[in-house]
């Protein structure tokens, strides 16, 4: 016959749930104090290798690019704050000083390019801005997506554009641009021209009249592009930022 | 004739029609103004006819195909007329008077040439200051009479001149 289940039986279960619960908070303490001695370490590691490296990271671009790999590789955002643990490397600095530079640069040719510019001639302006030295001379494409992606914070106001063939535009204002839009820009942009118009939008894209022409009409209230009515055949819509001696002048 | 340095702008073919967003425009017409200021003042000119504009490189780009129709540069015109830097000379508004210096300015200019070459109280002809050798190398030498006259009265609203007529010259006395 079957023994029922007794008080005895129940109060011993409850201590075994009991220990079981100890013993799990026991290994996670341990854990847990593992983990910070690692960090502890990794931390003393890497500040060490920061200030060995500080100017390294600075100069070389490379260099900076296979750190900005490893880092993407275990996960961190070296940038994402200017006061946690990762500020102590100073690469975050240097990209903050890279992101004022930029926003001088988008400013001060807004007044011709509408706030659209591409990333080429933001480089040649920087470079051309930040003086001879070898160091400031090496700032690579990918440098200065890390610094305007860092822009985001500040809203809308900064944000790029992949046109595709390995072009970015830097768009300096705020209104963010939709898939269309975009469309339009990688469009130009492959075409190489500077110049799009609604029958290549429907032609080449299949859109519909209205659609392309919804695309246009932002991209002119929006102070991107030029409208031109002398064209034989259609109006024309340019992006003086695509525009050769615009982009040099 | 001096070399014109034209702007990207000016081979921006849509820097040819007046642009209909308003911040756009703005600058269109800003860039507009600088460029008529500038190719006067190369050429040594100081009136726009307003029909025959498209005979002009200025307002004609034969390699871009562009021209800037009449409608538009009228536009251009009245812009430049609110900044005292053109003015319209008749009234069905087809010349303009374009002053690559204000009034104001060239009058100051005027004065301060005849102060630092010891003209005070003698009378100058209009010809000397226009086509005389010592006026060479001044900004106002072979400016156009109308404005150099318009200049001078505005002088002498001040006081600091005097014009006067002989014979059928013209003269002014600084003071």
């Amino acid at each position: 016959m079957r023994r029922r289940a007794g008080v005895g039986a129940i109060q011993k279960q409850k201590l075994e749930q009991e220990k079981y619960r100890e013993k799990g908070s026991e290994i996670q303490e341990n854990q847990f104090q593992q983990m910070s001695k690692q960090l502890e370490v990794f931390r003393e590691n890497l500040e060490e290798f920061a200030t060995k490296h500080k100017n390294e990271i600075k100069k070389n671009a490379q260099f900076r690019r296979q750190f900005q790999e490893m880092c993407a590789a275990i996960g961190v955002d070296p940038l994402a704050s200017g006061k946690g643990f990762w500020s102590v490397l100073g690469i975050g600095d240097f990209y903050y000083e890279l992101g004022v530079q930029i926003v001088e640069v988008c400013l001060a040719t807004n007044y011709k390019n509408g706030g659209l510019i591409t990333l080429d001639e933001l480089r040649s302006r920087l470079v051309a801005a930040r003086g001879r030295a070898k160091k400031h001379q090496d700032i690579t494409n990918e440098d200065l997506l890390a610094a305007v992606k860092k822009l985001r914070i500040f809203g809308n106001g900064f944000t790029v554009i992949n046109i595709g063939k390995g072009k970015w535009l830097v768009q300096s204002v705020p209104g963010e641009l939709n898939l269309d839009q975009t469309l339009v820009l990688q469009k130009a942009n492959t075409l190489g021209t500077a110049w799009i118009s609604s029958s290549i939008l429907t032609g080449d894209l299949g859109w519909n009249e209205t659609r392309a022409q919804n695309a246009l009409n932002y991209m002119v209230k929006e102070g991107l592009a030029w409208i031109d009515t002398q064209d034989s055949t259609e109006t024309l819509y340019w992006f003086p930022s695509m525009f050769a001696e615009c982009v040099s002048a | 004739m001096t070399e014109i340095t034209w702007p990207w702008q000016y081979n921006f073919p849509p820097f040819f029609t007046i642009q209909p967003h308003a911040e756009t425009r703005a600058k269109q017409l800003e860039a507009w103004q600088q460029l008529i200021t500038d190719y006067l003042k190369t050429t040594k000119q100081s009136t726009i006819d307003v029909r025959e504009s498209q005979n002009c490189p200025l307002f004609n780009n034969a390699t871009i195909n562009r021209k800037l129709s009449q409608e538009s540069l009228l536009i251009i015109l009245e812009e430049m007329g609110k900044t005292g830097r053109a003015a319209p000379v008749d009234k069905s508004k087809n010349v303009w008077e374009v002053y690559w210096h204000s009034l104001d300015e060239w009058g100051n200019m005027l004065y301060n040439w005849a102060s630092s070459n010891g003209l005070n109280n003698t009378v100058c002809t209009l010809f000397e200051i226009r086509e005389g050798d010592n006026t060479v190398g001044e900004e106002f030498h072979g400016l156009d009479m109308n404005v150099l006259i318009k200049a001078l009265k505005a002088l002498e609203v001040k006081g600091r001149c005097e014009l006067m007529e002989f014979d059928d010259n013209q003269g002014v006395k600084f003071f």
